[in-house]
Parts: structure tokens; sequence; C-alpha cells
């Protein structure tokens, strides 16, 4: 990819060769649209599609309804797209949303709403912390260790919070999640202009600031910006940090939005999150992704679910065209070496 | 070997070098620790609770170590050529529920035979993608884990199935006292696949596409067609253990291999294998998953909660793979401090 973005006025260009060169220069102009647009694209596309099966979908309602799905699925893969980023991976966000939902509720009444807020994003921040040092110092393999870290975490939940009944939410987190508010005139719960801008922020600290910027590099090429001077451990552990912060917030949202928890609430993340990322067009080997992709890859399997309830298709084949939707994606860009 | 024979004065080195082999053979694949580990928990294990060795504790141990040691042993292929296997609890799931179903329907070994081909052929979807189509492991099984559960669930869609009383005396009673049944099973698929790693050439290309692909290529060897053998080979041995399983629960369920997902990436981990591939060990993965199984058992008996299991499964991980790089870091620095 890097090789053909190199000459970028290459397409306006005739030459000789022009049939020859065609193809390659359409595929030279598609290399110059961002990636986070195709699934955004794909998005509208299965839109359209549904539109065309069933009418009544178009409709703003049911836009935003389909977007408050994929928000909540993307909240809770903006971490894992952190870490794939700086090519890792967080297999410890399911049990990481769970830990952190538990104990703000468990917080709420000893700390006020605010400080188990903090609280709940502090323990994040500490998972992904431990994460980040056994993988950067410790050398061991981004998927053993988020594996073992869920693990332990999930026995942490089961000791600490072993049956006890936390229900009450507190007023401000459905106030920012499942509350329902106007925005430029449409009616919509609250988490999904929360995303938006949570998206909004995160990618301008990915693209425009020197540390965001240096998750790219320590994903693309560690032992080149290790070379290069730049702290790769510290970088990998920040990128970590972050990404378990994220999956806390993520927490947080899930038991605002759907008003519970219980120690196997994050388990659906496991593999979705992973899906939301690689859909919205992050190279499993780091060093390429977006969080407006991520968006993007969770609108279009919302969408997806969204057909598949309204055609009646059952939760199976929902899991089958995620597989088939994942297989399609990477095979247009996820082949070893150009990746 | 050809240079070796004819020079007469080298000819005692190789059997000097066969003496030492297996213990040189468990330290080059990093298998020293977990035999330890294992080791010193089963002695642990039996002065607490002396009575596993009586025969129904054996047998109810070994029922519940057998299925994740063969899942571990079918991960193990996969990471041994460098892959790693996502789908590999949804094959489980898979194969589960097509044994526990078609044994309504046909006899038992047909039923049997079945469950192997659907294991082979999810193995050979996912070694095609892998090794002819290159795309990444990881991503490819993401992907095949949503398919294979999709279809588990189309095959069964709730815990059920044709499971009696004489399979289960078959898989997971006692050949004679003393002896439980799975155990034998294993130790035949465990020492067939040792047999075919050690002492086939297939084995040594299986070992030598993980540890250096384009090595085996400019020898001339198929390394593609080892690696498909290989997705092939780890999915039929990740259905016996999802027969073992289903044999031993009485029941077919949709959902069985979804805790074995990560359990045997664990176990994998613990052996000591390089997720680069080309290392790891089969004695050392069936000890390695026996731990990490049998760890809830011993808790239960030394009267501790059974859900720090999940807390000392993960320091177990974090301590046995972690504790040689400290180690090496320290002689290092000793080393360094000396010069």
């Amino acid at each position: 990819m890097t090789v053909s973005a190199a000459p970028p006025n290459n397409p306006s260009v005739e030459t000789p060769q022009g049939k020859l060169r065609g193809r390659a220069s359409i595929k030279q102009a598609a290399s110059l649209v961002p990636r986070s647009v195709w699934p955004l694209l794909a998005f509208l596309v299965l839109f359209a599609v549904g539109g065309v099966i069933r009418p009544n979908l178009i409709t703003v309602e049911s836009l935003i309804g389909t977007a408050t799905f994929a928000i909540i699925l993307a909240i809770a893969s903006f971490g894992q797209t952190i870490a794939v980023i700086q090519a890792g991976i967080d297999l410890s966000v399911p049990n990481t949303i769970g830990f952190s939902a538990l104990s703000f509720l468990g917080l709420v009444g000893p700390l006020g709403p605010a400080g188990a807020f903090v609280g709940a994003l502090a323990t994040g921040a500490v998972i992904g912390f431990f994460n980040g040092i056994v993988v950067s110092k410790l050398g061991l393999t981004p998927i053993v260790t988020t594996i073992a870290m869920n693990g332990l975490l999930f026995g942490v939940i089961l000791l600490v919070f072993n049956f006890s009944e936390l229900t009450a939410i507190p007023e401000f987190i459905v106030a920012i999640t499942s509350a329902k508010v106007s925005f430029l005139g449409l009616e919509m719960a609250a988490v999904l202009p929360l995303g938006l801008a949570l998206m909004v922020v995160l990618q301008l600290l990915l693209s425009f600031t020197g540390w965001g910027r240096s998750l790219f590099v320590v994903g693309s090429a560690a032992e080149a910006a290790r070379l290069g001077g730049l702290p790769v451990d510290r970088i990998r552990v920040g990128g970590y940090v972050l990404s378990g912060v994220l999956a806390a917030f993520a927490g947080i949202v899930i038991v605002g939005y759907y008003q519970q928890a219980s120690a196997t609430m994050g388990a659906g993340y496991l593999l979705s999150s992973v899906a939301a990322v690689v859909v919205g067009g992050a190279s499993i080997f780091g060093g390429r992704g977006s969080v407006v992709g991520t968006v993007g890859g969770a609108l279009v399997l919302a969408q997806v679910s969204t057909l598949v309830t309204v055609l009646n298709l059952g939760a199976n084949i929902q899991q089958l065209i995620y597989g088939v939707i994942i297989l399609v994606v990477i095979s247009l860009y996820g082949r070893q070496g150009r990746g | 070997m050809s240079v070796l024979a004819s020079s007469s004065a080298s000819a005692p080195a190789p059997t000097r070098l066969r003496s030492g082999g297996g213990m040189v053979r468990l330290r080059r694949e990093g298998a020293i620790a977990p035999v330890s580990a294992f080791i010193v928990f089963l002695l642990v294990y039996v002065i607490i609770n002396p009575e596993l060795l009586t025969r129904f504790q054996l047998q109810t141990a070994a029922n519940l170590v057998v299925p994740l040691a063969l899942v571990a042993l079918g991960q193990l292929i996969v990471v041994l050529v460098g892959g790693i296997d996502i789908s590999i609890g949804a094959i489980m799931s898979l194969c589960n529920v097509v044994f526990a179903t078609q044994l309504e329907a046909v006899p038992p070994p047909v039923a049997i035979l079945l469950s192997l081909g659907v294991g082979l052929g999810c193995g050979l979807f996912n070694g095609l993608l892998v090794a002819y189509g290159g795309l990444p492991a990881i991503a490819v099984t993401l992907a095949s884990a949503f398919i294979f559960g999709s279809l588990a669930s189309e095959v069964l869609d709730r815990p059920g199935g044709g499971l009696t009383k004489e399979i289960y005396l078959a898989t997971s009673g006692e050949l004679v006292p003393f002896l439980p049944v799975s155990l034998v099973y294993l130790a035949i698929v465990a020492v067939l696949l040792w047999l075919l790693l050690q002492r086939t050439a297939l084995g040594r290309h299986i070992y030598g596409v993980g540890s250096n692909m384009e090595s085996v290529r400019a020898a001339g060897l198929n390394a593609r067609l080892t690696k498909l053998i290989a997705f092939g080979l780890a999915g039929m041995v990740t259905s016996v253990g999802a027969m073992m399983l289903a044999a031993s629960t009485v029941t077919g369920d949709p959902r069985s291999g979804d805790a074995y997902l990560l359990s045997s990436i664990a176990a994998v981990a613990l052996a000591g294998a390089a997720f680069t591939g080309g290392r790891g060990s089969i004695i050392g993965t069936v000890l390695a998953a026996c731990t990490l199984g049998l760890i809830g058992n011993l808790l239960f008996f030394a009267g501790i909660n059974s859900y720090w299991q999940y807390v000392i499964s993960a320091l177990i991980i974090f301590t046995v793979v972690g504790l040689p790089v400290i180690w090496s870091k320290i002689a290092f620095a000793v080393k360094g401090a000396r010069a």
C-alpha cells in the first residue's frame, strides 16, 4: 500500500499503455480513499438493500435504531482498535467490561457516582497497564497475555461480586446513555451522540497527536521505531492502558443502557469487538486502523443484524453472515505482505 | 547424513546425541517448565486429596481433562505451523453436535467417522484460506468461528442428542480398575501425534514450516500443503476431543466448545510453545492441559472457593511463561556486571 501511495498523481497521468495500467490506476485511485470510508459505504449499501426488501425500513427511526445498536458495539471495540493498531490484540475486553461495570455499581455507594465513574475507569487503566507491562517487558504474546488476564478478571469478578445485588443505576449514567435526547431535531438515545463524540476525540488523538502517530509506527515496524529512538515499550504500555480504559468505559455505558450487569455480560464482545475492528479496515498485523472505520464496521454488523431480524432469519444466519463478511473483508485487504 | 556416515571419527556422535535426546528435546521445545509444574501440581494434589487415587475420582478427573488435552493438542498443531485457531471452540461445538445428532440416525462408528470428517472439513476450510489464500490465520479463524458456530446451532439448537449410557461407558468408564478408558484414548492420540511429528517427514516439515517458512520452501518442500495438512489434522484431533466431551457429559451441546477456545490457547502457552511457530511439545501440552483442568478440583478438595481457579490458572501461566524471560534477563544483567 505504501508503495502505490508514493506517486499520488499517477491516475491523472495518461500513459501510452493506458489499457494495461487501467486496472492498476483504479486500484491506486481506490487506495487514495481512506479505508474507513469503505465500511461506511458498505453500510449505506446494506441500508439501501434493506429498503428494497422492506421499503418501510428506510426511515430515520430505523437508521437511529441500528446506529444506537452499532455505537454500543463500537464503544466496546474502540479499545480493541487501539490495541490492534499497535500490533497487539486485547482479548481481555469481555471481562474488563464486566469488571468495570460491576465495580462501578459497587463503588457508587461509597464514592458517589462521579467517584465510582473515575474508579471504574481506573480499574480499566490498571488492567491495561498490566497487559502492557507483560507484553512489552516480559515479551509474552499479546493473545496469551490478554487471555490469561481475561481469565484472571473472571475469577476476580466471581470472588468480589459473588451474587451481590447490584441494581441501582445512578441517574447521571442513565442520562448519558439510555435517556432520550433531542439532537438536530431527532429523538435518540443519549449514547449515540456520546459515542460519536468519543469517536471524534479518539480519531483526532490518533491522527493528529505525536503519541497517536507513534502507535501506528510501533504497530507497523516496532524494530525500526526502536532504532529510530522511540520509547517503544512506553508507547505500547500507553496503548494498552488506553485500550483498558476504553473497555472499562464501555462497561459503564453498557450498564447504563441495558440497566443490568452480570459476571458474563462482556462475553459476547470477545469475538464481535475484533470483528468490528477487522470489518472497519484495520490490519490484524497492526499499523493500520481507525476508530471511524471501527464505527463503520460496527454499523455494517448492526445493519446485518437489523436485516436478519426484519426478515426473520434467526440468530444462526446472522452469525453465518458475520463470518462471511469478515472473510470478504480480509480477502479484500488482509493478504499477508500487503496489509 | 552421508557425510557423517562416511567419516568414521564421527560415528559415536549420533549415539551420544540419542542418549540425552529426551531431555534435550524437552528443553528445546520449552516443555521443562510445564512438566515440572505438573509434577509439583500433582504432588500437592495427592497430598491435599489422596482420594484422587481412588477409582471414582480418577475417572472423574480423567473425563474432565481429556477433552481439554485433546483440543489443546489440536491448537498446538496449528500453533506449530505459525498459526492460531480462534475457531477451535466452534469446531468443537460443531463436531460435538454432529456426533450427538448422528448417533440417533446411524450406528456409532459411522457417527464417529462423520464427526471426524466434519472436523477435518473445518480444518481444511481454515487451512485452504490460510495456506493457499495467503490470509492471516487469526482473521480467517475469527470468521470461521462465526460460521462454524452458526452451523453448530443449526444442527442442534439446544442441548440434546442421542448419547447413551453404553457410549459413556465405552469412552469415559474404566478399561481395567484404576485405568480410565478416556486416558487410554488420549494416550493413543498423543502417541500417534508424537510419532507423526517426530518420526515422519511430514512431522518435521510441520515444525519446519513454523520455524522458517522460506527455508522450507527454498528446500523444495511444499510448505503450503504442509500447512493445509496441519490445519486438517488439528480439526480431526479437535473432533476427537469434542466426541469425548459429548460422551462424558452424555449430551450434545452447540455451545459446548465456547469455553475451550481460551483454555486451549492457555494450555498451549503454558506448554511453552512459541506462537511464532516451530516450537512446542506434545507431552508438555497434555500435562499443561491436565494442570489447568484440575485446578478447580484441587481447590474444591482444599476447601478453597473454587472461583480462585481462574486467578490461579492465570498466575500459573504468567509465572511459568514469564519466569524464563525474567531469569534470562537477570542472568544477562549478572553477566554484564561481571564483565
